[in-house]
């Protein structure tokens, strides 16, 4: 729901590199003013419902930074043509989410109204992140910043009607959602009280799983507490949030100290190098990759030393976090892995068509689908997933748990699953010549291939893409194609 | 005594105490012989490095001097904790508990006397079958033992590895201590440290023939080279030394490949009253031997050429 979450529009002189987004694009303060943001739209009872549904946020939240700042950059860009298509494309996988919420109000992507807070949140934290670190914007600055986001509004719906036409009446607007429309949903509090409390390391630092959380168990609730604090007080009085001590002295603090980085090197901060490196995973071909992989072996070690030397509790040490898979050995990952890392895209402990979806969404998005290959695409895996349905769901709720795939594995490589990998074939086939060559290799799996040809050299044709798909999809083999592009968080 | 050997070589009497400390001349091992990725070829064929190994010229024909070098890599059986701890009236757990005063003992002399390779038989494919409550404090003393000495065993430049731990009946969280002790030690230079952990030798030896036989290696180009490339670590040399302690003479599976040619000697001093000086008479009992492979001529042994 969130992907159309940021950007500007640039129809004439409004925008480009000078635009008021654009100034604000490798700021610091962003990174906090966009939890903000995405609380407040998940606060929205419609957002909130879709997010949870269909967002892989939680359980692949680098993944889905990482394509919501491509997406971001898209939009603003120079170019109003890549503007239109990915314009078109966000309302495409938009227009496949629609539902209902656990009290059965229905939800839809599409809905204007929605899609129009979505926009003000992002405006409205822009501002306020100013605000609390002590530079707010001055009049003319935030009109011509409000114009900017209406204008991106407009590139995604064709016009910005639903939201007021001039700033004064934006705070009345912006006031009365907060007041009348926002609830303590589901959604709000997963990102304040167990995104960051649980979230995966990204793929730099996978190696690193003691030292991750380490630094996740400090930094987690404390960016809760910022969040929370920097909420607008009616809303944290609705949702019932707490008001500690302090915090608001902290989330000022914080904003202030990562305004202060305007004073480093540029290009210390640049967005999109960190994000970058972050999903970088050390057997890239990338040629950072090899720094990163020293960086990593450092790390190994340093997890290593800390977990030996840190005293054993009591006279068990359970450790439910996952126990190296060498256990596994030959490659394989158990059921409750793959279901975890690979299936359950949303990270709601269920396998369902959401799940799927985002499956074909990550897909179609890396090979930058049009239509009709998209939608192709997707009902290959509608059909996948119907299938599963029929063979896994045993209890008839018409969601696969863990328990009921662990239970039936062996028959997961069905037809459709067969269909998919020949659709996933013709679309990464983008000149149809019947064999994948290095170009289209790496529009999928971002990297080039080398020792992943296991087939005759230089061709990667239909059957080995086939073969390779489905023994990492129903044999769970782990793959270093597969696995950065379906199983990285 | 003074570094000669009487009667050509000590019989399993080793308690030899007033043996000298072998030279320890700390030396560096042989580039080319730590790594090991097992597709072959790092492992160096067996005559150079014997020869490199044995005593110099200069070295055998002082008078009752000993024939052979340090041995490169030594291996214990570390037996006996049971019966130490049945002499003194104590459950047999306390007997191993006692054994890890000698493990680190053994560890130190071996690297102080110059020792570049040493094993430790910590637990067979064959001790599953003792009783439960014994098995399961023999994994908490190790892993115990583990974390206890794992900074220690970084400082001294050992590199640690375990040999087998392949049984689903070890804890997640002692495969994690192995995994994390060997990560953290990896790239040290100094002794390298083998601790075999639910091993044995019949199989790693049946699991290289499935590696040999998957890899699609023709019958006719298996050689012992090859064959020994496909065993777990293959950049391990062979065993020179063998030390059995309290008097028990088996193999029991151990490292069936890499014993092939070893010297053995069978102490009669229980493992946990074994200590540094007796394993330095152990390797002085190894120096007086009369290394033959087969052969009529080791002497020739020091001669490189």
């Amino acid at each position: 729901m969130t992907t159309g979450n940021t950007g500007t529009a640039d129809e004439a002189p409004l925008f480009g590199p000078e635009s008021q987004f654009h100034t604000f694009f490798d700021d610091p303060r962003w990174a906090l003013a966009m939890i903000r943001a995405t609380v407040l739209e998940a606060a929205h009872p419609q957002i909130g419902a879709a997010l949870l549904d269909n967002s892989t946020f939680v359980a692949h939240p680098w993944r889905r930074l990482r394509n919501t700042f491509l997406s971001m950059r898209r939009m603003f860009g120079a170019d109003p043509a890549v503007r239109e298509r990915e314009a078109a494309r966000l309302n495409r996988l938009h227009a496949r989410m629609s539902g209902s919420d656990s009290r059965g109000r229905a939800y839809d992507a599409m809905d204007r109204a929605t899609r129009a807070w979505v926009v003000a949140t992002l405006f409205e934290s822009a501002v306020t992140m100013c605000r609390l670190s002590g530079q707010p914007l001055d009049q003319d600055t935030m009109e011509r910043m409000y114009a900017e986001y209406r204008q991106f509004l407009a590139a995604l719906d064709g016009d910005a009607g639903e939201l007021p036409d001039d700033l004064h009446d934006f705070w009345r607007y912006f006031d009365r959602v907060v007041e009348d429309e926002l609830e303590n949903t589901e959604a709000a509090r997963v990102i304040l009280y167990r995104l960051f409390d649980h979230l995966p390391a990204p793929a730099l630092l996978d190696g690193a799983p003691t030292l991750w959380a380490a630094g996740r168990a400090v930094a987690g609730p404390l960016l809760g507490a910022i969040t929370v604090a920097s909420l607008p007080e009616p809303y944290r009085r609705r949702a019932g949030l707490p008001e500690m001590p302090g915090a608001p002295t902290l989330m000022q603090g914080a904003y202030l100290a990562a305004g202060l980085t305007r004073f480093l090197p540029a290009g210390w901060i640049n967005a999109e190098s960190i994000i970058e490196i972050l999903s970088l995973a050390p057997d890239s071909d990338d040629p950072r990759a090899r720094t990163v992989a020293a960086l990593h072996a450092r790390m190994k070690r340093a997890s290593a030393l800390i977990r030996l030397v840190t005293p054993l509790g009591g006279d068990a040490d359970p450790g439910p976090g996952p126990a190296p898979s060498a256990g596994t050995g030959e490659g394989r990952r158990s059921a409750d892995e793959f279901f975890r890392q690979v299936l359950d895209q949303t990270g709601d402990g269920h396998l369902d068509w959401p799940d799927l979806a985002a499956m074909a969404r990550e897909l179609s998005t890396r090979l930058d689908l049009d239509e009709p290959e998209e939608t192709r695409l997707y009902d290959a895996f509608a059909a996948w997933w119907r299938e599963l349905q029929a063979a896994l769901d045993t209890d008839g709720d018409g969601r696969v748990s863990a328990a009921e795939y662990a239970a039936a594995v062996p028959s997961l490589a069905g037809p459709a699953l067969i269909r998919v990998a020949e659709v996933l074939f013709d679309a990464t086939d983008k000149d149809g010549s019947g064999t994948i060559d290095a170009d289209e290799y790496r529009a999928l799996f971002r990297t080039a291939f080398h020792r992943d040809l296991t087939a005759t050299d230089g061709a990667y044709g239909r059957s080995v893409f086939v073969g390779e798909f489905l023994s990492f999809m129903s044999g769970r083999r782990t793959s270093a194609p597969y696995d950065p592009l379906l199983a990285d968080a | 005594m003074d570094g000669s050997c009487h009667s050509g070589g000590a019989g399993p009497d080793v308690t030899d105490y007033s043996a000298p400390r072998p030279r320890a001349t700390t030396r560096d091992q042989p580039d080319g012989r730590q790594y090991g990725d097992g597709s072959g070829g790092q492992r160096q064929g067996d005559g150079p490095v014997r020869e490199r190994w044995s005593g110099g010229p200069g070295e055998q024909r002082r008078g009752g001097e000993p024939a052979n070098a340090l041995p490169l890599h030594v291996a214990c059986v570390m037996d006996g904790n049971g019966r130490w701890a049945q002499q003194r009236s104590l459950p047999r757990t306390a007997g191993h508990r006692a054994a890890e005063t000698t493990v680190i003992d053994v560890i130190e002399a071996a690297r102080t006397a110059g020792v570049g390779w040493l094993s430790l038989y910590a637990f067979s494919t064959e001790n599953w079958s003792r009783p439960g409550a014994e098995v399961d404090y023999l994994l908490r003393l190790v892993r115990q033992v583990v974390r206890k000495h794992a900074t220690l065993l970084l400082a001294r430049g050992i590199r640690c590895r375990f040999l087998g731990v392949a049984d689903p009946r070890i804890p997640p969280e002692l495969a994690r201590d192995f995994d994390d002790l060997t990560t953290l030690t990896a790239d040290n230079r100094g002794m390298t440290l083998t601790v075999a952990f639910d091993h044995g030798g019949r199989r790693d030896i049946v699991e290289a023939a499935r590696s040999l036989i998957r890899s699609g290696t023709p019958a006719d180009e298996v050689t012992e080279q090859l064959f020994a490339d496909h065993l777990p670590f293959p950049d391990t040399p062979d065993v020179d030394l063998v030390i059995r302690t309290s008097g028990e003479q088996r193999i029991s599976n151990f490292m069936l490949w890499q014993v092939a040619y070893a010297e053995w000697v069978f102490p009669e001093v229980l493992w946990p009253d074994f200590r540094a000086p007796d394993f330095l008479a152990c390797l002085h009992t190894y120096r007086c031997r009369d290394r033959r492979y087969g052969g009529v001529a080791p002497r020739t042994d020091g001669d490189p050429s």
